[in-house]
């Protein structure tokens, strides 16, 4: 913006590595067990939950409940089978790639996301893990940038290795040097 | 060098500027002026912690009728002194130093807090001016560094002289140490060490233009919303009032003593008289936000100042600057004005300052030339006014009609028959045309346009607004498709940045990839700095 000499040169577009034909790698193969097993087990714990309320013998259940009980179990299985349906065919699509200067990921099964953050842009890089993660050796990669909160790029149900090689990456790549440099 | 530790902020010393110096400071209290701004500031967070709080209140004190109490007015008289007293208790515990290049703050009576700012980590100084110390020399400043809230740092009360000199050594050392950073030569010789100051104003708003920008740009809703708890008693006093006048409201609102088209009159002329009130308060609005209002240049920095009671100057470095818009809602259009924005990070900011556009440097009521010439100015060589926009696809609209609008518009029908409510259904048939008119009309807006620098969003309703960035500024690119769009090779375009995100819908999906790989080539190849 401040140059002094203001240059307009012509890129060529067709020349240009495209996002639309990348090469991209799955995340590990346990992401999508874990998260049905998760969905099993949430709406197993919530039949469980509305059993107990109904059959408990302390005190006198509305006649709604009562009557709505059967369909609460029907819908909370309907849900849950969804949702794990949806689970096995949608996470084998997220999928990312690694290229020279920038990160991508795409995830989606009816509504695909495509995304690409450029590693110079790059604020900070998380590794965050929670206790199923742990046990299921998976490491979910969080990386900022000031596009705020809401852009943040998460790589999730990555072998805890292979997050830790990305975030190395990362911390050496030669932009991110240009960056703090910059800063 | 470095603002001389001698130096006194209270005003009874000049400032002077020495030799950088590695000798700590000794820490100094700010001018006893300070504590009415503490003081304020403490009133104010109460005042809008409390807002939340006076429904309870209210009910509380009906209730309990707890103001009868012995005890309530004695207590309510000590938390006011103690109101008072914060202000003198923040006072003497903040203390400040400044010394090689650094600012160091310690504040706070309970949580206690300190904090160390090197210059060159500075974003922004601001210069305010609080209506209390308009009779006197003293300003407050406010130095911002990069995006967090919690890294702001105040000092209140020193005098003008003081801050200017501060403000551009600051400046000074920022630019200092950006040079450094591009293995540049530091080729700018000031003399006594003083930065030159050298600024050209560029804009400047009329009385006139403010009062445009307050019929254009209603913002009483907001009084509105801060009124609202005492609605019914405003409503209470009206009736009393009008009927002190002699004015009967029953008797005019009852449809056997009047004839309709008087009615109608009655309410044309009310709502006449609504709508007045509330552009006088929006044009008195505008005249306190933007009164005196210039847009400086100064080397590589924007400056803003204005305001009616508290002058406020904002300042944006242009290297910061993440994009410009132009917005124009239908009015503005009519009238051939538009307000320009030129953004900047918002990471880390409070979203309810948006309210307020603390970190939008904004032009408020510009004709279209004047927009041009300060869009081209702050990005030079940019068409956003003459490129060939490229228009959205169709199938935008019938997105719209289907998500939206036409559920919508069947519910509130079939609601409509439902309950026999006839009047309800011709307003539901009306709505629904009105908004498929408007659909229309937001995709004849949408488009998009790009050169080898910039990038040029247009889009709107019945106004433009058109929006102009530069490739590299953006910081994460996403591509956005459903089942259906994949299907007819459509896509979205999300280019994130900075300052938010642009969204560009349904665009052809090749199209879509060539802008994604175009910005993804200039921010890497480029390998420039956003900031």
């Amino acid at each position: 913006m401040q140059d002094s000499v203001f240059s307009n040169a012509t890129v060529s577009v067709d020349s240009l590595p495209s996002v639309a034909s990348l090469p991209m790698q799955a995340v590990s193969p346990r992401y999508r067990w874990v998260n049905i097993a998760l969905e099993i087990g949430l709406y197993a714990m919530l039949i469980v939950l509305v059993s107990l309320i109904r059959w408990q013998p302390w005190w006198r259940l509305p006649e709604s409940f009562v009557w709505a009980y059967p369909y609460m179990l029907v819908c909370l299985a309907i849900m849950c089978i969804g949702f794990a349906v949806y689970h096995f065919y949608a996470d084998p699509l997220v999928r990312f790639a690694l290229r020279e200067r920038d990160l991508v990921l795409q995830r989606g099964l009816i509504f695909t996301k495509q995304l690409c953050q450029p590693i110079l842009r790059i604020q900070h890089i998380e590794l965050k893990r929670g206790p199923i993660d742990r046990l299921a050796g998976m490491t979910r990669l969080q990386v900022f940038s000031a596009g705020g909160a809401g852009h943040t790029f998460e790589i999730p149900g990555l072998p805890d290795g292979q997050a830790r090689k990305l975030r190395q990456f990362i911390l050496e790549h030669k932009d991110q040097g240009a960056q703090t440099g910059q800063l | 060098m470095t603002v001389s530790s001698s130096s006194s902020p209270t005003g009874a010393e000049a400032v002077s500027v020495g030799p950088a110096t590695s000798v700590i400071a000794q820490w100094q209290r700010l001018s006893p002026l300070a504590i009415l701004y503490f003081t304020a500031s403490n009133i104010r967070k109460l005042v809008s912690f409390a807002v939340f709080m006076i429904p309870a209140v209210a009910v509380g004190l009906n209730i309990t009728r707890i103001a009868e109490a012995q005890w309530f007015w004695p207590v309510a008289l000590c938390i006011a002194l103690a109101m008072a007293g914060s202000g003198i208790a923040n006072h003497l515990f903040f203390h400040f130093r400044i010394s090689a290049r650094h600012l160091d703050i310690r504040e706070g009576v309970l949580q206690r807090r300190h904090i160390n700012l090197p210059f060159w980590r500075i974003q922004s100084v601001k210069i305010e001016q609080p209506v209390y110390f308009r009779l006197t020399r003293f300003v407050v400043v406010i130095l911002d560094t990069a995006g967090s809230s919690n890294e702001e740092a105040k000092l209140v009360a020193v005098p003008r002289d003081y801050a200017e000199t501060l403000k551009q050594q600051i400046l000074f050392e920022r630019q200092q140490h950006l040079k450094g950073q591009a293995g540049e030569t530091v080729t700018i010789d000031h003399g006594n060490g003083a930065p030159e100051i050298c600024e050209t104003v560029l804009n400047t708003r009329s009385i006139k233009d403010l009062v445009i920008h307050g019929v254009t740009n209603n913002r009483v809703w907001i009084l509105l919303g801060a009124l609202a708890p005492f609605f019914d008693e405003i409503s209470d006093f009206l009736y009393f009032w009008l009927d002190s006048l002699g004015i009967d409201l029953e008797a005019l609102i009852n449809q056997g003593v009047q004839s309709w088209w008087q009615l109608w009159l009655y309410g044309m002329s009310l709502l006449l008289l609504v709508m007045t009130f509330v552009a006088l308060l929006s044009v008195i609005g505008s005249l306190l936000t933007y009164y005196g209002y210039t847009l400086s240049k100064q080397h590589d920095r924007y400056i803003r100042r204005s305001g009616l009671l508290s002058t406020e100057e904002v300042s944006l470095k242009l290297s910061r600057l993440q994009m410009v818009a132009a917005r124009q809602d239908w009015l503005d259009r009519l009238l051939q004005r538009a307000n320009l924005f030129f953004e900047q990070n918002l990471t880390g900011t409070d979203p309810n300052q948006e309210l307020m556009a603390a970190n939008k440097l904004v032009v408020p009521s510009v004709t279209n030339s004047e927009v041009r010439q300060l869009v081209g100015d702050a990005l030079p060589g940019n068409r956003m006014y003459d490129a060939d926009y490229l228009p959205v696809n169709k199938r935008f609209i019938l997105h719209q009609y289907l998500v939206w609008l036409m559920p919508l518009s069947a519910g509130m029908i079939c609601t409509s028959i439902w309950i026999g409510l006839w009047q309800g259904l011709a307003l539901s048939v009306a709505v629904a045309l009105i908004a498929s008119l408007l659909v229309q009309f937001r995709y004849r807006r949408w488009g998009v346009a790009w050169d080898n620098r910039y990038v040029y969003v247009r889009s709107g309703i019945v106004g433009i607004d058109r929006r102009c960035f530069e490739f590299f500024k953006v910081q994460q690119v996403k591509i956005h498709q459903s089942y259906w769009m994949k299907v007819r090779k459509l896509a979205t375009v999300k280019l994130v940045l900075a300052s938010g995100s642009v969204t560009i819908p349904y665009l052809p999906a090749g199209i879509a990839c060539e802008l994604a790989d175009l910005t993804l080539y200039h921010v890497e190849k480029s390998r420039r700095s956003w900031m």
